[in-house]
C-alpha cells in the first residue's frame, strides 16, 4: 500500500470489500477467464520449454551462428590437402567422421550394437541389421556372431584443431585435447556424456577397434565434454593420433571415412578460397565442395517466434471469450449497485475512483486467475514432466521445469483480461449521476 | 464581514428528457448562514430534492448563481465538486442507503474512503465510532444493516453523514420511511448536530419536525417563498423571513 495515494487505496480497499461481498460473482468470472489465461500460461510455457531444448545445444551441434562451414567428400587426398591447409590455423578446424569405433574387449559384441544409447540398450533399437534377398539378420551372412562383451560401440571424430571457437563444449571432466605438441601413439581421447555412462558403469579395457586400422591402438581417455549430442556416444580425437593408426596411402579417413566438416570463422574468406582451389586441384568438382553459413539458432528461434505468435493469437482468443465472461458479469454488477456508486459520489468519491474500484475488482479478479492457471500449469508440469522422453529435439525431463516467462505470462494475461473486462463496466460506474440516489 | 455559508440568487432548473421540458425550479433566492437550521416544505414534485442536490452539487442549475462561502461555484469542474461535497456536507435520505454486506461502522467509514484524503485503518474506525456515539448507537457498530431498526439505520446514516464533519448536513426526507416516534428521534439527533455547529437543511412534509428548525421555508410552483405565503401554504408563519427569500416573490407580486 506504501506509495499509493488515498485515491488508488480507497479503489483497492473498496474493491477488495467488493470481491468480499460478492464472492459467487468473482468465482464466476474467474471461471470464464481461467481457460483463457491458462492458454496463454500454456503457449508461454510450450514455447520458453520448445527454446530451451531446441537452443540449449544447438551450438553445440550445429556451431555458433555465422560459422562459415564446408562439407567435403570421403577422399583419402581430400583429407591429406585439408589437414595440411589447415594445420597450425586458429580460424579454421576439420573435423573427420571415423565412423563407429568399439572401445573394449577384443573380439566381444558391443554393449551398444549400432552406437547406441546407454538408456536403450538391450531394447534392440539401432543394433545393425544385414538384409539380402532371403531376409533380414543381425549378423553378417556367414559370420559367427560374437559373445557379448565388455565394449562400447561409439562414433569417433578426428579433430585437426580446437573446435571449441565453433562448437563451444562445455568440459565436464578432465581435460581437452592438446593440439599443440606431437601426435601420440596412444590416441588421447574425450567422449561425450552418453560414452561416459558406459565408462562409468562397466570396467571397459582401453583396446580400440577401428575400421580399417592396421592395428588396435590403445586410447587414453582424458576428459568427458557434454557435446549436445545426448542420442548417442561419441569420442573426438586428434585427427593426426588417428592417421598414425592407417595403413599407408589410405588416407586420414580410412576406407569407412564418412566425410569431412571444416567450420571456419566467418571471416576467413582467403582461407576457404585455398581450400577450395586446392580440393579443386586435385580433382574434387567445385560443385561436391558445399559450403554455408551457420544460421540455425537465428532460424530456430524464427520458426519458434512465429509458432508462438500462432499460438498465442489462438489463446488471445479464448482469452477474449474469458473477458466477455468478465464483462458480462461486470456489467451485470454495475447495474446492481447503481445506488452504492450514486452514494460513494455523494459523499465526495471522485469519478475516477468509482471506475478504479470496478477496475481494481476486475483486476483483483485477473490476478487470482492468473494465480490459479499458473499453479495449474505448474502442478500439471510437474506431474507430466517426468514422463516426456527427450531425446534429441525434444525436450527431455530436465528441461521440463516451469518457466518463470509463463508466470509472467499468466499475470499479464490476467491483467489484461481484468482491464479489458473491467473497463466498460468502469465507464459505466463512473457515469451514474448522483441523482439517481435522491430520486430513488 | 464574512459571506453566507451558501447563497443561491435566481437558481432555475429544468428537468430535459422524454416529452415536453419541465422547469423545476424558476428562480430560487436563498440564503444560509454557518450553522443555521432550514426547511423547506412543499408537495410532492415541487421541486425540493432538486432544489436539495443542487444545493449539494449532485447537479448543476441551467440558470442563476451558486455561491459557497461567496464564491461563485455555479460552474465548477466535477472534481472540485466532489471535494466539496466530501469537506462541506453531509448527505441524509428517505432511504438509508446502507451498503449491506458491511457493518455499520464500515458504512460509516464508506465516507472517509472516497479518495479525498487518506486516513490510517485505525483513524477510521475511531472516527466512525466518535460519529456513531454521536447518533446514540456505538454498541451497535459490529452490525450490519439487516439486524438494525429502521430508525437504527437511520442514525448509521446520519453518523456517515457526520463523519466528515460538514459544514451543512442536507438531509432528504429523513423520516419518510420511519414512524412518528423513530422520526422524531432521528430529528433529535439531526437538531442535536445543529446544537455543535453544523448547518442543515431539512427537505420535508412534516409541518412539525420542520417547525423545529430555524427557519421555514416553502417551494411552490418552482420558487421558494416563507413559510405560510405560497398559494397552497397551509403553515402560518412563525420564523422571521429574511429579504432575500422574500426577494423574488416581492418581484412577482410586484
Amino acid at each position: 500500500m506504501i506509495g499509493l495515494s488515498g485515491g488508488y487505496r480507497s479503489a483497492l480497499i473498496i474493491g477488495l470489500q467488493g470481491i468480499r461481498a460478492r464472492k459467487t460473482r468473482t468465482l464466476l468470472s474467474m471461471i470464464s477467464l481461467f481457460l483463457g489465461v491458462l492458454a496463454v500460461v500454456v503457449v508461454q510455457a510450450g514455447a520458453e520449454i520448445a527454446e530451451r531444448a531446441l537452443l540449449s545445444n544447438v551450438d553445440l551441434v550445429e556451431g555458433i551462428d555465422g560459422t562459415r562451414k564446408l562439407y567435403l567428400p570421403a577422399d583419402g587426398k581430400a583429407g591429406e590437402v585439408i589437414m595440411d591447409t589447415l594445420a597450425g590455423r586458429s580460424d579454421g578446424v576439420g573435423v573427420v567422421s571415423f565412423g563407429p569405433a568399439i572401445i573394449g574387449e577384443p573380439g566381444v559384441a558391443p554393449l551398444n550394437p549400432g552406437a547406441m544409447p546407454f538408456d536403450q540398450m538391450g531394447m534392440g533399437f539401432g543394433a545393425p541389421v544385414y538384409c539380402d534377398e532371403n531376409g533380414c539378420y543381425d549378423t553378417l551372412p556367414g559370420t559367427v556372431p560374437q559373445p557379448p562383451g565388455q565394449a562400447v560401440e561409439l562414433y569417433l571424430n578426428g579433430l585437426t584443431g580446437d573446435i571449441r571457437s565453433f562448437k563451444p563444449f562445455p568440459l565436464l571432466s578432465g581435460e581437452w585435447l592438446d593440439f599443440s605438441g606431437e601426435p601420440s601413439l596412444a590416441p588421447r581421447i574425450v567422449v561425450n556424456k552418453e560414452a561416459a555412462k558406459f565408462f562409468s558403469a562397466y570396467s571397459i579395457p582401453a583396446e580400440m577397434r577401428l575400421n580399417g586400422a592396421i592395428a588396435n591402438p590403445t586410447p587414453r581417455i582424458i576428459g568427458v565434454v557434454d557435446d549436445g549430442q545426448p542420442w548417442s556416444p561419441a569420442a573426438y580425437v586428434r585427427a593426426d593420433e588417428i592417421a598414425n593408426w592407417m595403413p599407408p596411402n589410405a588416407g586420414i579417413a580410412g576406407p569407412m571415412g564418412g566425410g569431412f566438416e571444416v567450420f571456419m570463422t566467418p571471416d576467413s574468406h582467403e582461407l576457404e578460397q585455398v581450400l577450395t582451389s586446392r580440393l579443386v586441384a586435385i580433382g574434387i568438382p567445385a560443385e561436391h565442395i558445399g559450403g554455408f553459413t551457420v544460421n540455425t539458432r537465428e532460424a530456430f528461434e524464427t520458426q519458434l517466434l512465429i509458432m508462438q505468435i500462432i499460438f498465442l493469437g489462438m489463446a488471445s482468443l479464448v482469452l477474449l471469450i474469458g473477458v466477455a465472461g468478465i464483462l458480462n458479469v461486470g456489467l451485470a454488477t454495475v447495474g446492481e449497485r447503481v445506488e452504492e456508486f450514486a452514494l460513494r459520489r455523494a459523499v465526495g468519491t471522485p469519478r475516477f475512483i468509482l471506475a478504479g474500484i470496478v477496475l481494481a475488482e476486475t483486476l483483483l479478479t485477473g490476478l487470482l486467475t492468473a494465480g490459479a492457471a499458473i499453479a495449474f500449469a505448474a502442478l500439471a508440469l510437474k506431474v507430466v514432466g517426468p514422463y516426456m522422453g527427450g531425446g534429441g529435439y525434444i525436450p527431455g525431463p530436465e528441461n521440463v521445469s516451469f518457466p518463470w516467462q509463463a508466470a509472467v505470462a499468466g499475470v499479464i494475461a490476467g491483467l489484461v483480461g481484468g482491464l479489458l473486462g473491467g473497463l466498460i463496466p468502469a465507464i459505466r460506474a463512473a457515469r451514474i449521476p448522483i441523482a439517481s440516489v435522491m430520486r430513488a | 464581514m464574512t459571506p453566507p455559508l451558501i447563497e443561491l440568487h435566481g437558481v432555475t432548473k429544468t428537468l430535459r428528457g422524454q416529452g415536453e421540458p419541465r422547469p423545476i425550479l424558476k428562480g430560487v433566492d436563498l440564503t444560509i448562514g454557518a450553522g443555521e437550521s432550514v426547511a423547506i416544505l412543499g408537495r410532492s414534485g415541487s421541486g425540493k430534492s432538486t432544489l436539495l442536490s443542487l444545493i449539494g452539487l449532485f447537479d448543476r442549475p441551467d440558470g442563476g448563481r451558486y455561491l459557497l462561502h461567496g464564491e461563485d461555484i455555479t460552474k465548477i469542474p466535477e472534481s472540485r465538486a466532489a471535494r466539496l461535497r466530501s469537506s462541506e456536507f453531509g448527505f441524509i435520505f428517505q432511504r438509508f442507503f446502507l451498503l449491506k454486506h458491511l457493518t455499520a461502522a464500515q458504512n460509516v467509514q464508506m465516507a472517509l474512503v472516497n479518495g479525498q484524503g487518506w486516513l490510517s485503518a485505525r483513524k477510521r474506525r475511531a472516527k466512525a465510532y466518535e460519529a456513531l456515539e454521536r447518533v446514540g448507537i456505538a454498541h451497535l457498530a459490529k452490525q450490519r444493516p439487516a439486524r438494525l431498526s429502521g430508525g437504527e439505520q437511520q442514525r448509521v446514516a446520519i453518523a456517515r453523514a457526520l463523519v466528515r464533519q460538514p459544514r451543512v448536513l442536507l438531509a432528504d426526507e429523513p423520516t419518510g420511511a420511519l414512524d412518528t416516534e423513530t422520526g422524531n428521534l432521528v430529528i433529535d439527533v439531526l437538531h442535536g448536530a445543529t446544537q455543535q455547529g453544523c448547518g442543515l437543511v431539512l427537505v420535508t412534509h412534516d409541518a412539525d419536525h420542520a417547525a423545529r428548525m430555524s427557519r421555514v421555508l416553502r417551494l411552490d410552483d418552482g420558487v421558494l417563498h416563507p413559510d405560510g405565503v405560497g398559494t397552497a401554504g397551509t403553515a402560518s408563519p412563525r420564523h422571521a423571513v429574511r429579504p432575500d427569500t422574500t426577494r423574488h416573490h416581492e418581484q412577482v407580486l410586484s
